[in-house]
């Protein structure tokens, strides 16, 4: 029987992207299908640590060795996503001397190269190290953005004939017998990119092999084919700083614990993190004393930290998995391993193979792995080139950016686009029309919103990903309305609309978490300005009833309800957020599900 | 949050605060990591609207992009700074304006110092003229050798084209005469501090007759920071201070300066400055642990003393004497009962046209000119507004400026030609040499008002 496509890979993680790009480079026909926006899961909930090895150098050299090999293999072919930060592993008076000689030892037999620095030469690094440092390791850590870098192996999956398809959830598998041969998708908004306003379909899609990689969720997934895969979803927080106190990873040296990372990513740094095993991954609360205890442990490493903005915070599960009858008890005891589940071999269960575990760092290895898997089980004789083929925007990278122009911008704005956009830089950026920054915050211009739109359509998150624009101190306050003004007039009015309206429920989502000090500031002016320049508090004149009906989308602004009288007015909704807390029960209707706020006191 | 809002401070933690300490690990000011100060930034743009710069001029990305944006997007391994930085005038509006406590000026001068280290040709045109304009003293002293001759050759058209073509100082400007005797000139020939103690003493004296009580004004002692201009340009300024601070019975003494500073900040020559700014801290700081308060009558001098040195050095003694730092007319309004000793004076003097100079809003003294000038009978002055003078110091006098500078002057030059007076009053000298430039009116220093108001005409003649 002919099928639609040859490999349909369902996850638009780093794993699932990963395995596009690579069985597509091989010449496989691909359909990948991902529920959100690429990274929507884990993958875009991470901490961006381009892992060195050190943090497993004593607890799992298997992963240690892994990371650094890859490690070196990203920082070349995927130069625009990484930074070379350099990471620290910085050790306190109260933390373990024997634990620093493992660390070190434990590198040095995984072949990662470590230094070690006196407590002063820790603070010419990093001077805001709290002044009681004993010493510290270095080693090559780097900060790695998980949303280029996904990206990245989609466009080149796709310009190896892959189809990538957003907004596309698997809601069953076609199984028949012992065979696994496809999936029904639910489109959002139709196949395609993403138009908001434009109705769903639904879609068979028949394969030859199915590859699941959808990390926490592969269990969900799997039962939908009656197979039983344990994932263990563990969750972490993770909370944004507003400014970079750091430019190395700062790690802590001490055996396993909480709250121990701080990364430098992009214009911010990252506080992590936590593993707490949990039920359901799109259902777990997300509480605030979690955020304090971040705050709070990682000061005593960098004290500014204290007192320092924060912009959001956010969760994120891991995909744990362990073999069944292992039964480890503690989360963080399970291993960062990843399993591939021939389930053919496993289950008797032919056509599917899930990959569960692992980390983004060895992304690629997985990827190459499973590729293997599946070509052999297709019967297709082909080599992975993954390890050396540059992704799209990291070709000759040096010598490009050594003799990058400026494209006319202020030179902090042309420095963030070059390394957002790589080796696409000059495509993207050399424009003659006006090319006004967009997104101050993250020095976005027009141009790059603009190329984003051109590749995720009315999907604004789709845009942030690629861009930043809107991840800066004002989280979109002022630039949200100006990324959906790009989408017009090539889409219609209510779907702009509708476009903002995700992406500021999306913002508001994590800076909910961060209402206090300066952040809590911002969020006011956001609201006033919103409220008073584009009725977002949600007047009565917006709405064409004025039912209060909670579900109800605003499709455009009745003006005639402005003069209609003090009367219409007087029923406004008391104490409504700005970013409308209408949007909560469309989005639990459809794929993207809003958590429960929890019990933070927000 | 369950705990947070009590123990979280809100604002300020800017650098400065304890924990910051980045003078131990980074002493040089160029190196300084601002970013955190970028957390006070809510983006409200207030700053924007307040910088005379970006209302003249479109090309000008204006202070929030200039400060808290362009730290914010500054990684460690950055070293490039946006030219533009050059176009902004140090007029410091944008740092008065902010309402959530951005460190701005210190950004500006720190990433202004930057740019210029490491990406202004040490040889080229604009770096000597940028030199020579922020090292003005040393030119004045040099010129006030010989004022005639220098005053001859400044007015020079020869002078003026080498100027402009060479150096890029525009030939629009007349160059500020020198005077023929420089104050520390006067003030030696004067009798130094043992004169001034003296005539303290003796005007405590007569008001204590009046009112019979004992000496009590043993401890009022201030030094004076008179900067370069009021000693080569205008020592009737500083005269005046001097003859004021007297007459109130307070012992000046004048140590030996350097330059505040303000000037080279404004050129990025963050070196030349740190070594004034030492010599200066050094100095005063002896005097203010021998009791003496530190009195500037330039409004920017006092600015850089409270203000900048702070937030760019850290010599021992800095903040000691930015707090025991005032400007003349503040420190008076403070300590003495101006209004009563006001009250019956008389004098007859023009109308004045007067204007704020920006350094002096930072400070806060907006408006305390017009209220001390109120209380004199036989004198008026209209407030010309808030805006600009536009010269900033040094900026106006740069050819690549003086457009910009004069547009941004043009609201000023409005305003007093349209108030009722034909002499200009301010405390800042350059705003003085600008509002000259642009009326033609003759311009006077409040002190100088006070000097006539307070100060018996024979005291004058010494
Ligand atoms: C707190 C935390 C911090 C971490 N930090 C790091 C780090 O610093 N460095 C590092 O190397 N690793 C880190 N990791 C691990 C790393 O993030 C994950 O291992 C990796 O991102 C997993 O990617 P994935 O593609 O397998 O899963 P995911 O990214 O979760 O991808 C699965 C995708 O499947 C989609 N999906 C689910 N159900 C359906 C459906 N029915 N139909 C269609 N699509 C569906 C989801 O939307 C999701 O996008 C961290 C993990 C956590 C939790
Ligand atoms: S110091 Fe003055 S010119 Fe410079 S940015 Fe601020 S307001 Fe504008
Ligand atoms: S005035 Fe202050 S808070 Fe407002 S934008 Fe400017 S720097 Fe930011």
């Amino acid at each position: 029987m002919a099928h639609d496509t040859e490999v349909l890979v369902l996850g638009g993680g780093s794993t699932g992207c990963g395995i596009a790009r690579d069985l597509a480079t091989r010449g496989l026909e691909v359909t990948l299908l991902e529920r959100g926006n690429l990274t929507h899961g884990t993958t875009g909930r991470m901490h961006g640590l381009l892992h060195s090895g050190g943090r497993y150098a004593v607890s799992d050299q298997a992963s240690a060795r892994e990371c650094i090999e890859e490690n070196r293999v990203l920082r070349e072919i995927a130069g625009h996503c990484v930074e070379e930060t350099g990471g620290l592993f910085v050790q306190r008076p109260e933390d373990p001397d024997e634990y620093f000689r493992e660390k070190l030892r434990g590198c040095r037999e995984c072949d990662i190269p470590a230094t070690v620095l006196s407590g002063a030469e820790a603070r010419e690094v990093e001077p805001y190290l709290t002044k009681d440092v004993e010493r510290a390791i270095s080693v090559p850590d780097g900060a790695v953005d998980p949303f280029r870098l996904c990206v990245a192996n989609a466009i080149d999956a796709e310009r190896h004939g892959a189809r990538i398809e957003t907004h596309a959830e698997v809601i069953d598998l076609l199984r028949e017998g012992d065979d696994v041969y496809g999936a029904v998708v639910r489109h959002e908004t139709g196949p395609g990119k993403q138009s908001h306003a434009r109705p769903g379909t639904t879609e068979e899609i028949t394969a030859d092999h199915v590859v699941n990689a959808t990390g926490a969720w592969a269990g969900q997934i799997g039962s939908m084919a009656d197979l039983e895969i344990a994932v263990r979803p563990s969750k972490g927080v993770m909370t944004i700083m507003n400014v970079r106190q750091v430019d190395t990873v700062i790690n802590r040296c001490r055996p396993k614990g909480d709250a121990d990372i701080v990364v430098p990513h992009e214009t911010t740094a990252i506080l992590g993190t936590t593993d707490d095993e949990v039920d359901d991954p799109d259902d777990y609360p997300e509480e605030g004393w979690e955020v304090d205890a971040l705050i709070d442990t990682l000061s005593e490493l960098v004290p500014i930290l204290k007192d320092a903005r924060t912009i959001r915070s956010f969760w994120g599960v891991r995909p744990l998995y362990e073999p069944p009858g292992t039964g480890t008890e503690d989360p963080t005891d399970i291993t960062r391993d990843f399993f591939l589940l021939d389930h053919a071999e496993r289950d008797g269960v032919g056509g599917m193979t899930s990959i569960v575990g692992g980390k983004f760092t060895t992304y690629r290895l997985m990827a190459e792995k499973i590729s293997d898997h599946v070509c052999e089980k297709l019967g297709v004789r082909s080599s992975c080139t993954t390890a050396e083929e540059p992704l799209p925007g990291s070709e000759n990278l040096e010598t490009l950016l050594a003799g990058m122009d400026d494209f006319g911008l202020r030179s902090p704005v042309a420095r963030r686009s070059a390394k957002r956009l790589g080796s696409r830089s000059q495509a993207v950026l050399e424009t003659d029309e006006p090319n006004p920054v967009i997104c101050a915050c993250e020095g976005v211009t027009r141009a790059e919103i603009r190329d984003a739109i051109s590749q995720s359509g009315t999907d604004l998150n789709g845009v942030r990903i690629r861009t930043r624009a809107s991840m800066g101190n004002c989280q979109g306050g002022f630039c949200c309305h100006v990324m959906a003004n790009e989408l017009a007039p090539e889409y219609e009015e209510p779907a702009v609309r509708a476009a903002l309206d995700e992406l500021f429920q999306e913002r508001w989502k994590g800076e909910r978490h961060a209402l206090w000090g300066e952040q809590l500031s911002q969020a006011m002016l956001n609201y006033a300005l919103h409220a008073t320049t584009m009725n977002r508090d949600r007047d009565p004149a917006a709405r064409s009833s004025g039912s209060g009906d909670e579900t109800e989308t605003v499709e455009s602004i009745d003006y005639g309800a402005f003069d209609a009288g003090r009367g219409r007015s007087a029923g406004s909704p008391a104490g409504r957020a700005t970013d409308g807390g209408s949007r909560a029960n469309r989005d639990s209707n459809s794929n993207s599900r809003r958590r429960n706020g929890g019990t933070n006191g927000d | 949050m369950s705990d947070s809002d009590a123990d979280r401070p809100t604002d300020d933690h800017v650098p400065g605060d304890d924990e910051f300490e980045p003078i131990q690990v980074f002493p040089e000011a160029e190196e300084m990591d601002l970013r955190p100060g970028a957390d006070n930034c809510y983006k409200c743009s207030t700053c924007d609207t307040n910088c005379p710069v970006a209302e003249v001029d479109d090309e000008f990305p204006g202070p929030k992009f200039q400060g808290p944006e362009q730290w914010r997007l500054k990684r460690g391994e950055d070293t490039d700074i946006d030219p533009s930085i050059e176009k902004c005038s140090n007029c410091m509006r944008c740092d008065h304006a902010c309402p959530s406590e951005v460190p701005l000026s210190q950004m500006h001068n720190t990433a202004r110092g930057e740019y210029v280290e490491e990406h202004v040709d040490k040889l080229s045109r604009e770096y000597v003229r940028n030199r020579i304009l922020s090292n003005y003293g040393t030119m004045a002293r040099i010129g006030s050798k010989v004022p005639r001759l220098t005053n001859f050759v400044m007015g020079l058209s020869v002078t003026k084209w080498v100027n402009d073509r060479v150096l890029g100082i525009t030939s629009e400007r007349e160059f500020p005469e020198f005077a023929t005797e420089t104050f520390r000139e006067w003030w030696d020939e004067r009798g130094g501090g043992q004169a001034s103690r003296e005539r303290a003493r003796k005007a405590r004296a007569a008001s204590e007759s009046e009112s019979e009580g004992e000496d009590e004004g043993e401890d009022k002692r201030v030094a004076y920071f008179h900067g370069d201009y009021a000693n080569y340009n205008t020592p009737e300024v500083a005269k005046a201070m001097v003859r004021v601070f007297e007459a109130f019975g307070y012992e000046v003494c004048v140590p030996d300066q350097r330059c505040s500073g303000t000037p080279m900040f404004a050129n990025g020559m963050l070196d030349d400055a740190r070594r004034a700014a030492k010599f200066n801290v050094d100095t005063f700081r002896e005097l203010v642990d021998d009791g003496y308060d530190v009195i500037c009558s330039c409004t920017s001098c006092s600015m850089a003393l409270r203000q900048e040195y702070p937030e760019l050095f850290d010599f021992e003694g800095t903040e000691t004497v930015a707090a025991n730092t005032y400007e003349a007319l503040e420190y008076l309004r403070i300590h003495e009962d101006l209004d009563r000793e006001l009250a019956d004076s008389d004098v007859e003097t023009p109308d004045f046209a007067y204007h704020t100079p920006c350094h002096a809003r930072n400070q806060g003294l907006d408006g305390q000119t017009l209220e001390v000038v109120a209380a004199i009978d036989g004198v008026a002055a209209h407030d010309v507004g808030d805006s600009c003078s536009g010269i900033s110091g040094t900026y106006g006098w740069k050819n690549e400026h003086y457009e910009t500078s004069m547009a941004i002057g043009e609201e000023m030059f409005q305003h007093m030609d349209s108030a009722d007076a034909e002499t200009g009053l301010t405390e800042c000298p350059t705003c003085a040499m600008q509002m000259e430039h642009g009326t033609g009116y003759e311009i006077r220093h409040p002190l100088e008002v006070l000097e006539a108001a307070l100060v018996a005409d024979s005291d004058v003649q010494q």
